[in-house]
């Protein structure tokens, strides 16, 4: 599992090593600090918890349900227990103590752990963001994660298909029934386990440059809520992505089906909801 | 290439740099949890120049590892030293090293402003006017050497070994300084202990014979702590650090704090006590426990000095275990929640929820009390005895999660020459009326020689500074200037404070990354050394050079202290003759002077168990592993060696009295560890107290006189003091009943989180963060008195006033008034500190003394260009001066806080304004020593003071002798 060990060093802050293990793992090119806070800082943080989370933001329940796996382990979690490095590096730890493990009901317990954590608190998130890493990252972080979405395929192929869809996911709260409050809406689509959607501020640029409007700097929700208020024509584009989001999901490894099966749901639901919301405008 | 393929790249290349020895994952990184340059690069680390960016310029650094010098923690520093310009860089934390694990506070960090200080004192001084004119002349240290040696000499030629004394702050090692004063012969030596922690150590002292607590917070359920200890404790960041792990696994904080601290801010029960009533309320606590058999019956029943209480106390009474616990029932009923409300000031149902909360923590209930309430309070060594005492109910003594005594979690290894303890006996520091003292009574200095009681020919202060940091330092000032009664000021210092004005010589000592020390800190259950050292002479040996004295490589002519009392030792007595010169030989080669590389290798080869080996794997000596790692783990955990069973070999000839303290002839195993213990008293027949019967068992139990828990101190009742003798509730002297009109407690015992009392203040980075003192007063006060935040107010106290800024806020009980007594530092001349320390203008009229701030702090040019970007002119204000002496008549701690009015400042008042008559000052400690109980009058056996009790210089026991009472000495 040396893989996802040094898979996880992308995850990090570059430094000085972080290209020789890149390039170990066939990862051409620099990786700047730059990059790293574009991609990491202000698009896309590492945290499960952001993915996976009823609020959209870092901690909570989400990240506490990770914690809870460690206590069920033993073990005392670390700050930050949904940090990408940090659940890589556990998933390392966990499929060597999976494969070092002697005796029947040692190894069905190290494999139960391992198998457990790869779909509750991987499988469950990684995908889509990964896609949408690619999707925005330089080329060296685009490369990073295909190779980690390479590596996290052939686990869930090996390890065979969960036993249940995961908490994270049947916990996360359904999309607001239909109605006028514009800014309910635009709060849900911004929360990835509700609305299906992975909504960066490098998205809202762009909404901004393809209708040709200033970007009121803010909050991505307070910049969102500002495009369609003074721009109801942002609300078909808001619909298009979200149904982009759905086949984007759809099309994901056949592995992957009982997880990317709900988040495709979940962006139908966000596509309908703001088509609800633009026929209730009319 | 496939992912096996990659898997298998990836796995080669990890193996072929792990076989050299290097790491394969950089840090600092999530993946394997360092946060630290590898141990294998510390000889060449790069890292990029910040000052140049954007351009990446690379610097390499050798990284050697120090211990902080600032509180008494000691945490692991790793020194950043340029290759190149072989200049320290900065610091950081050193993952090596147990306590602190590689973190740090700011002071820490913070060593490098020391370090570069344009105001430090870089070369010997010597007065040139009057003592305190501020006029200095740079001496040669041979120079002074000389002066030193023939006074000090001559003293002891002529017999006046008393007059020699040696006045230490927090010492930060281990005995060295004690040792070179025992091998003079000198009854000598004064700690600042009285001003600090007195209070807290006697009451644990009178409990379990060990005078500190070890909590395990780590591993607690529950931590309750009586002082601030998430911010500025006692060995403050390895607990931080460790309370926060356990709060992270749920563990409860109850703080008893008057004040919104830091750490009452992170607690689950804040507690704002009426200042005092702390003791009041841990036993209601206890009575919460007692009444409702919530206790660990049978560790009282085994661990308690139960039946000796019952013989002594209840003799009409069968001393069995369930009479006894019918009669605990009787003595603390009366503390109830409600009795504890009304003193501390606060919800009867709050103090229930606590008691609650306590009585879920089984055996994993860590305590701590250090200064704070026991500091302020008369009486306030009850704070420590009634809060262990909840320990003690529930068994959480030396148990995961429990309070250790210190001394099982401290290693202090026995150097190449441990000399005798002095044949003689200092009353200036050890007087009649206070038998039971935990410390020197230092602070009380002034008033003895000013008494007649003797006087001082050389008195050495050493990095302390007694005119600031103790009560009554204008009596100080009257005392250091009469040279009658102080002969010759030596201050020991790396940089000046108030008390080198007035000195003699002022010599300039190192900081943390430029002196030897050795030591070590209960700051959880196990044992280890750190070791400070001078990193430039560290980085020249590994280097491949020899440094034979360390001012070749501290700046200016920085010494260490260690070479100085060798060398000031040798040259006391050159041939040999007074038969000090044999503790500073070496014995490599016979005839010279012993080096620090010698004592220190001495030690680390032959008293540490196991470093050798360690060192040996790595194809180093001891003391090339330490010279490079600077710390060592002895053991990591200790556990209960109270129940461990005596070794049969340990048994010879035993005795037993009737308590079940067992006595052996069996002689005392040398040990490398020579951490300071009780010597509880042998048997009639001279046999020394080995152990403890326990059901039959004979174990190792506690070194009391009982050997068990001394919940009964026949100490504090043979000695005069038996209406104190178990766990109880003193009403302090702030207490309501005894203040006047219109007067309220002033609590002056904080600390601020980033300052460390006289230390930090040539730390400029600490400076800025914190630089003012405002009185804390919360807006019911501020509205009677008719004042906000910002505007000045006077405080008065028993011998004077200050004028300071008040701070409204709801952060302190109504009817308290709080002031760190961090701030408020001062110089009389251009000379001294300029980043925190205010221009002041000093002036004497018979006794009564002013203060007066001249300027404020200012920037000004130097070699550092942040001294021109100096925006502070608030240095806070001097409070400590104001307030007269306060013994407390058993434990000797002086009990700070202070009965004081406050009103709005008079027209005339300047912010800073100090104004004090030093003969009230006078009246207030006679009236004070009227509350004492002297050994005259009270010792059981004609005795000073109790044998068994722990004291840092320890006279053969013949010198316990009560002499002839002579005039002024008795109270």
């Amino acid at each position: 599992m040396e893989l996802f060990r040094a898979l996880a060093i992308a995850a990090e802050p570059p430094q000085h090593e972080t290209m020789r293990l890149l390039a170990l793992l066939g990862v051409d090119g620099v990786i700047t600090r730059a990059d790293y806070t574009d991609l990491f800082v202000l698009q896309l943080p590492p945290y499960a918890s952001v993915y996976l989370g009823a609020e959209g933001m870092l901690g909570g329940e989400a990240r506490d349900r990770i914690a809870g796996f460690w206590r069920a382990l033993g073990e005392t979690a670390p700050t930050e227990p949904d940090h990408l490095a940090v659940i890589l590096a556990v998933y390392a730890h966990l499929a060597e103590q999976d494969d070092a493990a002697r005796g029947p009901r040692a190894r069905a317990a190290a494999h139960r752990a391992r198998s457990a954590f790869l779909w509750e608190h991987m499988v469950s998130w990684l995908p889509a963001y990964l896609t949408k890493v690619r999707d925005i990252a330089s080329r060296p972080y685009a490369a990073w994660a295909c190779l980690l979405q390479t590596a996290l395929l052939r686990e869930a192929r090996t390890l065979g298909p969960p036993t249940g869809l995961p908490l994270h996911l049947r916990s996360a709260p359904p999309m607001p029934a239909a109605g006028d409050d514009l800014r309910e809406l635009l709060a849900s689509l911004l929360i990835p386990v509700q609305s299906g959607l992975i909504f960066t501020r490098a998205d809202l640029r762009r909404a901004s440059q393809t209708h040709g409007i200033g970007l009121r700097a803010g909050e991505r929700l307070f910049t969102l809520t500002q495009l369609v208020l003074g721009h109801p024509e942002v609300l078909p584009w808001l619909e298009r992505e979200a149904n982009a989001w759905r086949v984007r999901h759809e099309r994901m490894d056949p592995v992957l089906a009982p997880i990317t099966a709900h988040w495709a749901s979940r962006a139908t639901a966000a596509a309908r909801a703001v088509t609800a919301f633009r026929h209730a405008l009319r | 290439m496939t992912l096996d393929e990659l898997t298998k790249r990836l796995s080669a290349a990890r193996k072929a740099v792990e076989a050299r020895g290097e790491t394969f994952y950089p840090g600092p990184s999530r993946i394997h949890l360092a946060s630290f340059p590898p141990q294998e690069r510390w000889d060449d680390w790069v890292e990029l120049d910040s000052r140049s960016w954007p351009e990446r310029t690379e610097r390499r650094y050798m990284l050697v590892p120090t211990t902080c010098f600032n509180c008494e923690s000691a945490c692991g520093l790793l020194a950043y030293v340029d290759r190149d310009t072989q200049q320290v860089r900065k610091f950081e934390g050193n993952p090596e090293h147990p306590g602190s694990r590689g973190r740090n506070c700011a002071k820490g960090p913070a060593t490098i402003n020391q370090v570069t200080d344009p105001d430090r004192i870089l070369y010997p001084l010597k007065r040139a006017g009057a003592r305190g004119e501020g006029k200095w002349i740079q001496v040669t240290w041979d120079e002074v050497l000389d002066d030193l040696a023939d006074r000090i000499r001559t003293a002891l030629q002529e017999q006046r070994h008393n007059e020699i004394m040696y006045h230490v702050g927090r010492p930060g090692e281990d005995g060295f300084t004690e040792r070179i004063l025992a091998a003079w012969g000198v009854d000598g030596h004064n700690s600042h202990t009285n001003v600090c922690s007195s209070g807290a150590r006697a009451g644990y002292q009178y409990w379990m014979g060990f005078d500190r607590p070890s909590p395990d917070h780590a591993n607690a359920e529950v931590i309750l702590l009586v002082s601030a200890h998430l911010e500025t404790g006692h060995y403050f960041n390895p607990h931080a650090q460790r309370i926060i792990e356990a709060r992270q696994r749920g563990a409860r904080v109850i703080v008893f704090d008057t004040r919104l601290s830091n750490t009452a801010t992170h607690a689950d029960f804040w507690v704002a006590s009426y200042p005092g009533s702390e003791p009041a309320i841990l036993l209601a606590v206890a009575n919460h426990l007692i009444q409702n058999d919530l206790y660990n019956r049978e560790f009282v029943r085994q661990w308690w000095n139960w039946r000796e209480y019952m013989e002594v106390e209840h003799g009409d009474t069968a001393p069995t275990f369930a009479n006894f616990e019918r009669t605990l029932k009787d003595v603390y009923q009366s503390f109830t929640f409600e009795f504890a409300a009304e003193e501390a000031g606060i919800d009867a149902r709050t103090i229930a929820a606590i008691a609650d909360v306590v009585a879920t923590a089984g055996t994993r209930l860590s305590t701590h009390n250090w200064r704070s309430a026991a500091a302020g309070n008369e009486g306030g060594w009850q704070v420590s005895r009634t809060l262990f005492l909840l320990n003690a109910l529930l068994g959480a003594v030396a148990t995961p999660g429990g309070t250790y005594p210190n001394a099982w979690n401290k290693f202090v290894p026995k150097p190449i020459y441990t000399p005798p303890h002095p044949p003689r006996w200092n009353e200036l520091t050890w007087p009649v009326e206070f038998p039971l003292a935990m410390n020197e009574l230092s602070f009380l200095l002034p008033h003895f020689l000013r008494d007649g009681r003797g006087r001082v020919d050389v008195y050495f202060t050493r990095v302390y500074n007694p005119v600031w940091t103790n009560p009554d330092g204008f009596s100080w000032i009257e005392v250091l200037t009469d040279e009658a009664l102080v002969g010759l000021h030596v201050a020991l210092t790396p940089t000046w404070n108030e008390t080198a004005y007035f000195a003699d010589y002022v010599l300039p000592m190192g900081h943390s990354a430029e002196r030897h020390d050795l030591h070590s800190y209960e700051t959880h259950d196990a044992q280890w050394i750190g070791f400070r050292q001078p990193v430039l002479r560290a980085m020249r040996n590994r280097a491949g050079d020899t440094v034979e004295d360390t001012r070749q490589v501290n700046p200016g002519e920085v010494w260490e202290e260690n070479e100085f009392w060798i060398e000031l030792s040798w040259r006391i007595d050159p041939l040999g003759t007074l038969g000090i010169r044999q503790y500073v030989e070496s014995k490599e080669h016979p005839d010279t002077k012993l080096g620090v590389d010698e004592y220190y290798a001495y030690a680390f080869e032959h008293s540490v168990p196991g470093l050798p080996e360690r060192a040996a794997a790595e194809g180093l000596t001891a003391l090339e592993f330490m010279r490079k790692y600077g710390a060592f783990e002895v053991h990591q955990t200790i556990g209960p060696i109270y129940a461990q069973e005596v070794p049969r070999d340990d048994l010879q000839d035993i005795g037993e009295d009737r308590f079940g303290r067992i006595y052996t002839r069996a002689p005392r195993a040398p040990s490398p560890n020579i951490v300071p213990q009780p010597s509880p008293e042998p048997d009639a027949e001279g046999r020394r107290p080995i152990g403890v019967r326990v059901d039959g068992e004979i174990l190792r139990g506690f070194p009391t006189p009982s050997g068990r828990l001394e919940f009964y101190s026949s100490t504090l009742a043979a000695w005069g003091w038996g209406d104190r003798a178990i766990p109880w509730y003193l009403r302090s002297h702030v207490h309501p009943e005894n203040l006047a009109d219109g007067q309220m407690p002033l609590i002056s015992t904080f600390r601020l989180p980033v300052h460390i009392h006289t230390r930090s203040a040539n730390a400029k980075w600490l400076d800025e963060i914190a630089h003012t003192n405002p009185l804390w007063m919360h807006p019911i006060d501020a509205n009677r008195i008719g004042v906000e935040t910002g505007e000045l107010v006077r405080v008065e106290t028993e011998i004077g006033y200050f004028v300071v800024k008040a701070w409204v806020t709801e952060g302190i009980k109504p009817g308290v008034v709080a002031c760190s007594h961090h701030m408020g530092r001062w110089k009389i001349t251009d000379v001294g500190q300029r980043q925190l320390m205010t221009t002041a203008a000093l002036a004497q009229q018979g006794s009564r003394w002013r203060l007066a701030r001249k300027r404020g702090v200012e920037p000004y040019s130097s070699g550092d260009p942040d001294t021109r970007r100096i925006w502070w002119t608030d240095a806070g204000v001097h409070q400590n001066m104001t307030f007269a002496v306060h013994p407390d008549p058993v434990s000797g701690q002086h009990c700070w806080h202070q009965a004081v009015r406050v009103r709005r400042a008079d027209l005339g008042d300047g912010y800073g304004d100090i104004s004090v008559d030093t003969e009230r000052a006078r009246a207030v400690y006679r009236e004070w020593l009227r509350k004492t109980r002297s050994a005259y009058e009270h010792s059981p056996d004609h005795t000073r003071r109790p044998f068994w009790l722990l004291r840092p210089l320890k006279p053969p026991k013949e010198f316990f002798q009560l002499p002839e009472p002579v005039g002024g000495g008795s109270s």
